[in-house]
Parts: structure tokens; sequence; C-alpha cells
């Protein structure tokens, strides 16, 4: 039997049945001096860049500095960038020792939405400042052979010490060194780039506030940036399949406009961020001012972390006595005890459930093993155990285990009333 | 109390005492085997040299030798070696030899389970150490931390995985591999003859994409095998590598003094020729053994079995040796609880391990004295390897091998010479099965592009890469096809699933614990999964609830119920093409494509015991279609003076004595081929017997058994011959069938088909 015939036979079982469509054979060999569709293109701004014997589109687009972006404009990231310039504040995404020039915002579309050698990047977008513009630069990959063109058009341009990406660290970055490997003989090096992901931070900061952490909706509720008529990112992969074999540009500047949007934004996300982080932000919400202070308590900043939490002590927001509670966590930490155990106190008595336990659980060992006043010790011990008997569920902070404290307690204390009765008696 | 009797005395006692030698249908006694060595090689660095000797290995047995001078001089290798006789050293030491000398080299280990490479990385790394050496090696699999991946990928200089991880992990992603490709020297390649059928096929893609992307990145390995003895290991390591490979089997390992006993429990149904359960046997043989203190290993073929004599076998020598001397063994056990056995069975703290076929690999737990077989192992290939667990170095061992009542172990047990003469099995591979190639062509595709011209292994790819770009999984672009789809290929394959899509079975007994118990392809699924089924799974019997057939679900609830379900299932075999044909001394036998059509049509309630049948049922599933190989022999028409319903009877009789020799014949479980009879076949109109592949597409089985059908004959009819039942029973035509001149007309057809004259009774 002919191998076309078995084919066909055991079609059901191959799992290759797609729907069928007017198949449109792409010319074999292409002549790569012509670009189909090329006034259509450069109507859209792109403008081929061949190298050996193949090209890929490339577009330059300048925005001035004082354009708007959602609450910003692209002038505050050169703020941010100073403002880190000037503060002790060290941080994982400070820009200081960096001029506003050195950081470049860098993003991808991609043929597949996993990993894996054969996940193709189809536009490599990148934005950066130079002079009073910001420039963005988009590549675009006409066909899959044309990979050593769209590589060396990228890394021909890119003259940066720092990229900030959106989730790059796992995706786009490891996804760019995955497909230039694979060509690596015909393309210069990959450069080594210092990375800020901003996905990370994101998470940190808007992780309660927001139901998912995409990009689009992080500026849409973070950043105002409203989107009109964007195409999602997921629609990429087939839309690039479509103009693979159509060869018309229509549907890709949809998803290029959408790239474009997305490396804007992230301009607009690291002033954000920054702003939060350096608490000169103007209407920082209670908790996003939480956040901000546990990040740098995580990272040990104890005086930018105490900052954070003691702008919350004064309002009226639920944030209040978690932010108290984590701020005695810092004067704990600093020998401070007596300052700390005021707010544990307030705490205690005020705070919500969970907070209200750990911070009796530290009032009790206060009082345990500094004090050595059992009578008091056990009075916060008891409390904690009475939250966790009421209704209301919490998990339980640093595995505590009540029950073993509460007995130590009584002995502890029972102890105490006999060595007291032998006094009496004596 | 009575004295502890020794294997020496428990010998005699098998040989002389009633209660045994009665059930004891062969004895034989192999001959202890003395070393065969040589010294190191000359070239061995020193420092391995040393490590050896630290080991207390001062010469290499002549296979090690062999071994090691094949891989120096850059030839592939396969080394076929008995339990326990050193294999590892076979491609350890030319890997490390090499690697000391050039720190650059690579080699990946290939393991079929992650328990065996957990064992291998512990052997290789206490080796590596007694070099006093920088030499790194590693596990990849689903347990490694993705904190130490990125380690094993740039400096793993060993990296030891299974095929699945490979399939899935390793080569969709190599370019996070460069180091490795780029330095690939060896790829070993243990317990060789486990790569057969469905999935020894996809495994052989598996290394064809693995030899693309190695040339790739400019390596060419060479390919270190190692098998259990099988009766073709050079052509199943030939096809499995596409190389060129040596073969090694001077074995030169010792072995004491083997006796190997053929055991059948008697019957205690006469006309019906059933005996007594050989787990009952097993307990009575096992607690004799193991009440004197004679380390003995037990093997059952399924987790109940090993559960049920464990039980029994506890409850047995409780007193005597305490709860924790006799010891379960089944597959996923951590290998530090084997480090505990082996370290029991040293020291004498344990006696017995009852095991499943999961000890049949490589894992090592030293050496008994003793090994009982609960019923044929399935293959003689098997058998050996499960008698490799008894016998230490020097020392006399025991084998006994209990029948049950199945037809095959029955052939088996009636047949010692042939057990004992016969070259085992043969594994059989069939790389170019569409279905499987066409998956992986896909998996290739998207780890690099294909070009015009380019084969894939041995298959000229240009039709199939032409197919994939009219389905659009492809993008033509020039003379080059690259991979167009957001999918992940890789995911949607697995190598070890006899079907794409399988039903699965789904316990919903406990409402707060549902969970998978199984699942099953959708062909058995439709005879044994329909709704209200009763379906049985590890000794307890599930009905279903409902079977959901677009989603490919069987939803079952554990029930107590009296009787069983027996669906019927309307087949319909179309001959497609045939491809060869030739007419032997049995008539007419043909090999090529056919089409099965299944279509499940009403099932019966049968009470256990009477066999009543006390309920039916309509099914209603779609009719399923399946494309591939078979091989046919057929029949003469006027049989039985044309009385349809005796023919119809004796095909159906015929058929299920033949299912139970075919795997003899064919490495494969009984279910993966299946025989079908056909009163009168739509092809030629003739009565025909139809052996066909379960897998889409065929994986080579009904191809063997076109070549030797006459044997396959033959010998069923010695298994009905030799069967003392009266008139059919399921060791031999099965109980199908209610006439009582059942076996006799079996007979009569095979006698037909044999001398090819027309039968007039």
């Amino acid at each position: 039997m002919s191998l076309k015939n078995k084919l066909n036979r055991l079609k059901p079982f191959l799992g290759t049945e797609q729907p069928k469509k007017e198949t449109i054979k792409s010319s074999s060999l292409h002549n790569e001096t012509e670009i189909p569709f090329q006034s259509e293109w450069e109507k859209a701004g792109f403008f081929p860049f061949y190298f050996d014997q193949t090209y890929c589109l490339v577009r330059e687009k300048r925005y001035p500095l004082h354009a708007r972006h959602g609450t910003y404009t692209l002038n505050e990231f050169i703020d941010a960038v100073e403002a880190w310039n000037q503060t002790d504040i060290n941080h994982p995404l400070s820009s200081a020792g960096h001029k506003p020039s050195d950081l470049f915002f860098f993003d991808t579309e991609t043929t597949g939405l996993g990993g894996g050698a054969g996940n193709t990047i189809f536009l490599l977008g990148h934005a950066s400042i130079a002079g009073d513009e910001v420039i963005v630069k988009q590549h675009v990959l006409p066909h899959p052979g044309a990979e050593v063109a769209l590589y060396q058009s990228f890394l021909t341009s890119v003259d940066y010490t720092t990229m900030v990406t959106y989730n790059g660290k796992a995706f786009d970055w490891p996804q760019v060194k995955t497909r230039h490997t694979l060509i690596r003989d015909q393309v210069p090096k990959l450069p080594p780039f210092g990375h800020f992901d901003l996905y990370h931070g994101a998470r940190r900061i808007w992780k309660h506030q927001l139901e998912r952490m995409k990009l689009s909706i992080v500026e849409k509720e973070i950043l105002g940036v409203q989107r009109q008529d964007d195409i999602p990112g997921y629609l990429a992969p087939m839309i690039y399949y479509d103009f693979l074999e159509s060869k018309n540009p229509e549907g890709m500047l949809g998803i290029i406009r959408h790239n474009e949007i997305d490396i804007l934004s992230l301009i607009s996300l690291y002033t954000h961020i920054s702003f939060q982080l350096l608490q000169f932000e103007r209407e920082q919400t209670a908790k996003a001012a939480y956040e901000t202070g546990r990040w740098y308590a995580a990272l040990g900043e104890t005086a930018a972390a105490e900052l954070a939490f003691k702008k919350l002590l004064k309002g009226n927001e639920p944030e209040k006595f978690k932010a108290k509670y984590e701020l005695a966590k810092q004067y704990k930490k600093n020998g401070n005890v007596n300052k700390a155990l005021s707010l544990w106190k307030e705490v205690a008595e005020y705070g919500e459930p969970k907070q209200m336990f750990a911070a009796c659980i530290e009032i009790a060992k206060f009082y345990e093993h500094k004090e050595k006043d059992y009578t008091e010790a056990s009075k916060y011990a008891y409390k904690a155990n009475r939250l966790l008997s009421a209704k209301q569920q919490f998990p339980i902070p640093n595995n505590e285990n009540i029950q073993k404290r509460l007995d130590r307690l009584e002995a502890k204390l029972s102890k105490e009333q006999l060595i007291l009765i032998s006094m009496d008696k004596k | 109390m009575k004295l502890k009797k020794s294997l020496q005395d428990i010998l005699k006692d098998l040989n002389s005492s009633s209660q045994f030698n009665e059930n004891i249908v062969h004895w034989k006694t192999i001959e202890e085997k003395e070393a065969k060595t040589t010294h190191l090689p000359d070239d061995l660095h020193p420092s391995l040299q040393k490590a050896l000797q630290e080991r207390g290995i001062s010469n290499l047995y002549t296979h090690q030798k062999s071994a090691y001078d094949a891989v120096m001089q850059g030839r592939s290798i396969v080394a076929v070696t008995p339990t326990a006789s050193g294999k590892t050293l076979c491609y350890n030491l030319p890997v490390l030899q090499t690697i000391i000398n050039d720190s650059n080299a690579r080699a990946l280990y290939m393991f079929p389970t992650k328990a065996l490479a957990q064992d291998q990385k512990t052997e290789i790394n206490e080796l590596i150490a007694g070099t006093g050496l920088n030499i790194n090696s590693y596990t990849y699999d689903g347990d490694t931390s993705p904190g130490i991946r990125q380690k094993v990928r740039k400096a793993g200089h060993v990296v030891i995985t299974n095929p699945d991880m490979l399939h899935s992990a390793i080569l969709p992603h190599h370019t996070k591999w460069v180091s490795l490709f780029e330095n690939l020297k060896y790829v070993v390649i243990d317990e060789l003859h486990i790569y057969r059928g469905v999935f020894g096929s996809h495994v052989a893609n598996v290394i064809r994409r693995l030899k693309r992307i190695c040339r790739f990145y400019g390596s060419d390995p060479i390919f270190i095998c190692t098998s259990a003895t099988i009766a073709n290991p050079q052509e199943l390591a030939e096809e499995l590598t596409e190389n060129k490979v040596k073969l090694i089997d001077n074995n030169g390992a010792p072995s004491g003094k083997k006796h190997f006993v053929f055991y059948n429990p008697p019957v205690v149904n006469i006309p019906l020729n059933i005996r007594r359960s050989a787990t009952l046997e097993v307990r009575k043989l096992a607690g004799t053994l193991l009440k004197n203190k004679i380390q003995t290993i037990v093997f059952a073929r399924s987790r109940v079995r090993v559960e049920i004599l464990l039980t029994y076998l506890q409850e047995l020598v409780k007193h005597k040796l305490g709860p924790k001397a006799i010891r379960g063994y089944r597959g996923g056990y951590l290998p530090t609880e084997r480090r505990e056995i082996e370290k029991g069975l040293r020291s004498g703290d344990i006696y017995g391990v009852v095991s499943t076929n999961a000890l049949e690999l490589g894992v090592d737990i030293g050496q008994l004295q003793v090994c009982i077989m609960t019923g044929y192992p399935g293959s003689i290939a098997s058998s050996w390897q499960q008698a490799g667990r008894a016998g230490r170095r020097h020392e006399e061992s025991l084998v006994i091998m209990v029948a049950s009542s199945s037809p095959l172990d029955q052939f088996v047990i009636s047949n010692p010479d042939y057990f004992f003469s016969k070259s085992p099995e043969t594994a059989r591979i069939h790389a170019n099965n569409l279905v499987i190639l066409i998956d992986h062509m896909k998996c290739a595709a998207f780890e690099l592009p294909f070009k015009l011209g380019d084969t894939f292994g041995s298959f000229e790819a240009d039709e199939v890469l032409d197919y994939l770009a009219e389905e659009r999984v492809l993008h033509q672009n020039g003379d080059k096809y690259y991979w167009m789809n957001d999918a992940f290929p890789a995911h949607n394959v697995s190598l070890r699933s006899a079907s794409q899509e399988n039903v699965v079975i789904i316990d919903q007994s406990d409402i707060a614990n549902v969970r998978v118990i199984g699942e099953m392809d959708r062909f058995s699924a439709m005879t044994l999964l329909h709704d209200e089924a009763i379906y049985l799974h590890q000794g307890r019997q599930f009905q279903v609830e409902l079977l959901d057939w677009e989603e490919k679900k069987a939803f079952v609830r554990e029930v107590n119920a009296d009787y069983f379900t027996d669906a019927n299932l309307a087949v319909e075999l179309k001959v497609l093409e045939q491809d060869k044909s030739r007419s032997g001394g049995y008539g007419e036998i043909g090999y090529g494509d056919v089409s099965v059509r299944a279509m499940a049509t009403i099932f019966k309630k049968i009470k256990f015991e009477t066999h009543e049948n006390i309920g039916s049922g309509p099914i209603t599933l779609p009719e399923e279609e399946l494309h591939t190989n078979a091989t046919w022999i057929s029949l003469q028409e006027n049989l039985f003076q044309s009385d349809q319903n005796r023919l119809e009877q004796s095909l159906i009789g015929l058929s299920h004595a033949i299912k139970h020799i075919v795997p003899l014949f064919v490495m494969c479980d009984p279910q993966d081929v299946h025989v079908v009879p056909e009163v009168k076949a739509t092809h030629n109109q003739l009565p025909v017997i139809f052996f066909y592949d379960r897998y889409p597409g065929g994986v080579g089985l009904s191809e063997k058994i076109f070549d030797n059908i006459e044997q396959i004959m033959n010998e069923t009819k010695g298994l009905i011959t030799r069967c003392q039942c009266e008139s059919g029973c399921p060791s031999c035509i099965g109980m199908d069938i209610t006439s009582s001149s059942a076996k006799k007309d079996v007979f009569t057809l095979i006698n037909s088909i044999h001398t090819g004259e027309k039968y007039e009774s």
C-alpha cells in the first residue's frame, strides 16, 4: 500500500486533523528581494533589513518625552532613575549607577505559548531613551527562514547595559537564548545584560489587589492605560500562521501595536514601581504601601521598611494594625523591644485575628522569657488560644504550638506556686 | 523441636515426600560454572584501577573486558548479561576512562525506570569516589529539583535519565543542553529488552530524534546497550539505534549449581480439569522454606497476588521469625527502602521477599537461595530474569515454577524441553509504524526544522513532511519545513500507552476521595467499561455508573455483586491490501493491512459459579474502527458438512487456545495480539482466523506470526492434545463453548488445517 494511502487511512489516529482551508501553497523558493505587500508594510513604517540573502522588517517610532502613557509621562521615567541615584536605599530594581538611556525595555511575541526549542520568536520589540525622545524599535520575522536577519538586526541595534521586561527572566530571554543557539554560528554573540524583571515586583505589590498579574491588567488597573481594539496576546500565534499563508500584514499590525503598547507600559510600570518603592508616590494605596514595606523588610532594608509602615500608622485603613505588627517586628530585630511591646499590645487589642494571635504570642514570649512574668505571659497565651477556638479561621503563623506553650507556662506557674508555698512554710 | 533443615534437606524432601513429588513434573539441574576472567586492561587509568581494587576487583570477567575493548575501539555494542554478572562495568569502565582522558566528554545513561536510574547513580558515584577524581554524574528526572537542573545541564559528565524524560524534557529543550550534545560520546541503554512492542517503537523514534540533535551539534555518540537474554539482542539493538552494533555474549560470570523445578498443582476437579490454586501451593512451598530460615524470593504476577501471599506468609511464620522477616516489594519503592531490604537479607534479619516483576529489572537487592514463581511469568526471558534472583555465586540454589491453570502456563509446564531448549522470545519493534513515527516527526520538527530530502533515522521523510504541511502542522518555506503550531508536541505523546486515547477509570466510591484507578484502551473499554459493566480491579469489584465516551471517562463505584458481565463485541475485519501470502501445509496464509470495525452490542450478567445468565442489557456505543496489520489463515469451506454452528464453535475454541500460545513466539502480552475467527470472511468467503496487532498501524507482531504460523498451530494442537479435560476447559479451548463435542470438533478443525484435506464426518 502506498504511503499516501496509509496516511489517509490512519488519519483519525494521527491527531493531525485541522479544519480544512483553501491551501495557498507558498511558492517554494522566495525571491528575497521581492517583499510581498511591501507598500502596506511601508505605509505602516516598516522597512526591510537585508542580511545574508534574506531580510526582516524593521520599524523605528519616536515619541517625545512629554507624551503621556496612562497616568505618567515618559519624562517621569527620567525622574525615577534620578531618584534611585540619589537615595541610599538598596533594591534589586534600583537603577542607581545608571543613566536613563542605559535601560532598554524589551518584549517579544512568539509562535507558541510555552517554552521549548520549537517556539519561534516572530517579533522583537524594544524601547529606550535617546535625547528628548523615546525610540521604539520593532523587528518582524517575515517567514521562519529569516531568523538570521532578525537577530542580526536586533543585535546590531541594541547597545545598552540593562534590559527591563515583564516576566522576561522566565520567558522572553530564555526563548531568545534558545533561538539564538540554533543560529549562533551565523550571528553575533548575545551580549550579557543586567535584567530588571518587573513581573515579580508587580506581583509583590499588587497580588492582593489584582486577580491576575498579566501586564494588560496591571496597566489598566494601576497605570490607567486604556487600550483600544487591542488584540489579546494569546491570539498572536494564530495571527502569525495566518500571515505566513496570506502574507498580508493586516492582522500582524494589530499584534505589532499590542507589542508596542506593552513596551511603553513597561516604561510607565518601571516609573510607577520606583515611585512606590521610593515612597514619593502621590496617592499610594494603603495596600501598596504595606506590601512595599514588607518587600523592604524581606530585603533587610530596615530603615526603608520602617518608613513605609509608619506612613500607615496615622490612617484608618485595615492595613494600620498589620503595619503596626510589621513595624514591631522591625523594632524587635533592632533590639528595641519596648517600642515593639507597645505596638504588639495595640495589635493584640484591635488588630485582625491573624495579627492579634501573632502579637499575643510575641507578648507571651516577651513576658515568659524576658520578664519571667508567667502570669502575664499566660494571660496572653490564653488570649491567643481563645482566638484559635473562635470561629474565625486563619493560618497559624510560625508553626506555633499553642498547647505546648500553655502547658509549659502552667508548669512554670505551679512550680512558682510551690516555691511560694514552701517559702511561706519556712 | 525439629532441627532446622538446610536447602539440601529440602531438596531431598521435594524429591521423596509424596506431598510434593507427585506434583513435580520436571526437575532440571544446571551445573555450576567457573568464572572466566582476564586481567584489567593495560591502558586503564591508574585511578580507575585503584578504585576497582578498593572494591575487590582485580580481574574482569571476559564479557566485561570484551565490552571495554570494543567500546574503546569506537564500536557500539550490546552486552547480553544474566542477572548479577556485573553488567554495569561493561559501560561504566569505558565511560569513566574516556571522561578521565577528556574532561569535556559526556555520556547519557537511559534506564527504563526512575528507580533503576537512582540505583545506578549510587553505583557509579561509588566508583567515581574511589578514583578521587572530579567527575559529575547526576540523575535528571521528574524529581530533580529546579535548583540543580542548571548544573546538570552544564556540568554533568554523566546524565542519568529515562526515555520519557529524554522525550519530553531534554530533547525539546536541547538548546539548554548544548554542552551535553556537543560532547556526547556515549549513550548507554540499559535493559534493552524492555524496549519492544509499542514502547520500543516509540523509543526507537526518540533515539532518531536524539541522533538528529547530536548531528546538529556535531557529535556522533556510540551506543552501549545491555540486555537480558532474548533471541535477538543484536537485531533489536540495531533496529533501536540504527547503528551497527557488536554483540558481546561471552559471559564470564560464575554461577552455582541450580535446580529448576516445574511444579503443577494437583487437579481438584477432573471433568473441568481445574487445578488447585497456584497461590495456595506457593504458600505451602514458601512456608516450608521460610520456616527453615531459607532465604526465598517469591514472584507473583500482580500486586494483589503479592499482597495476598505476603499476608499468608507473614501469618505463617509470625511467631517463628517475627513480622519483619518477610517483606513485600512492588514498583515505586524508594532506594532507601531497598537498601534496608538488602541489608536485612545480608544480615539474616529478612528471610523472604514477595515481589511483582518490578524486581525483574536490574534493581539490586542481593541474591537469595530460592526463587518461587507463582505462575509462568509470561515469557522465557523474564523467567530466566526471575530465576537469576536465586543463587549466590558459589552456592547451590533452587528455582520452582508453580503453574496456574492458564493455557500458557499449562503449555510451558508440560513442555520442559521447549522451555529449556528454545532460545527465548524475539523482541520486535516497528519504528516506522506511521502513527508512532508521525508523532515523533512532529516532535522532531519542533526541535529542529526538516529539510527537503532529509531522512528521519532510516526513514525517508519527504512524503510525511508533505502530508504534515498539507495538514498545517508544518510550514513549508523554501526547502525547509518548520513547526508551526502553538502546541508543545511532546506533551501529547506518551511513550508507554498502547493507544493514543485511553479511557480513564475514575473511582467515586468515596465522594471525598474521587481518584483515578486505571486506564484502558478504547477498544477494550467498549466491552469492559460500558454502563453497568462489572469491572474487576486488583481483585475488587466495581460497577460502571457512567461511561462518558466523548470525554473518555468511566465513573465506577465499588460494589459487591455475585455476578460478572460479559459483553458481545461484533467485530468485522476487512482485508484492505494483502502484502504477502504463501500456502503452507496449513492452507492459505496472508499478511497485510486490515480494517477492524468493532461494535459492542449487548451484555449479559452471569452468575459466579453456576454461570447462569441472570439478565442482560443493550450497549449503545458508536462503532470503532482500527487500521492495523494482520496475518490470517484461511480454511476450507465445507467443514462439518457446512454445519455453521459447529464450525463457529470450534473456531472460537481454537482461537482461545491459539491466543495463549502466540506470546510464546512473539515477545508481547496476550492482549497485544487479538485472535479473531470468522466463519465467512468478507474477502474470500472462507472460514478465516485473523491475528491482528492491537495498535493502530501495527508494531510488527502479526508479521512475526506470519513467519511462524506452522509452529504456532503445531504447538496449539499439542496443547489441546495434552490437556486432560474431557470436553474443554480454561486451560485449552475455554469455557465459552457449550456443546459436549466441542473439544473433538476443535481437534477435527486443527487436523483439517494440518493435513489440508477435506474433512467429512
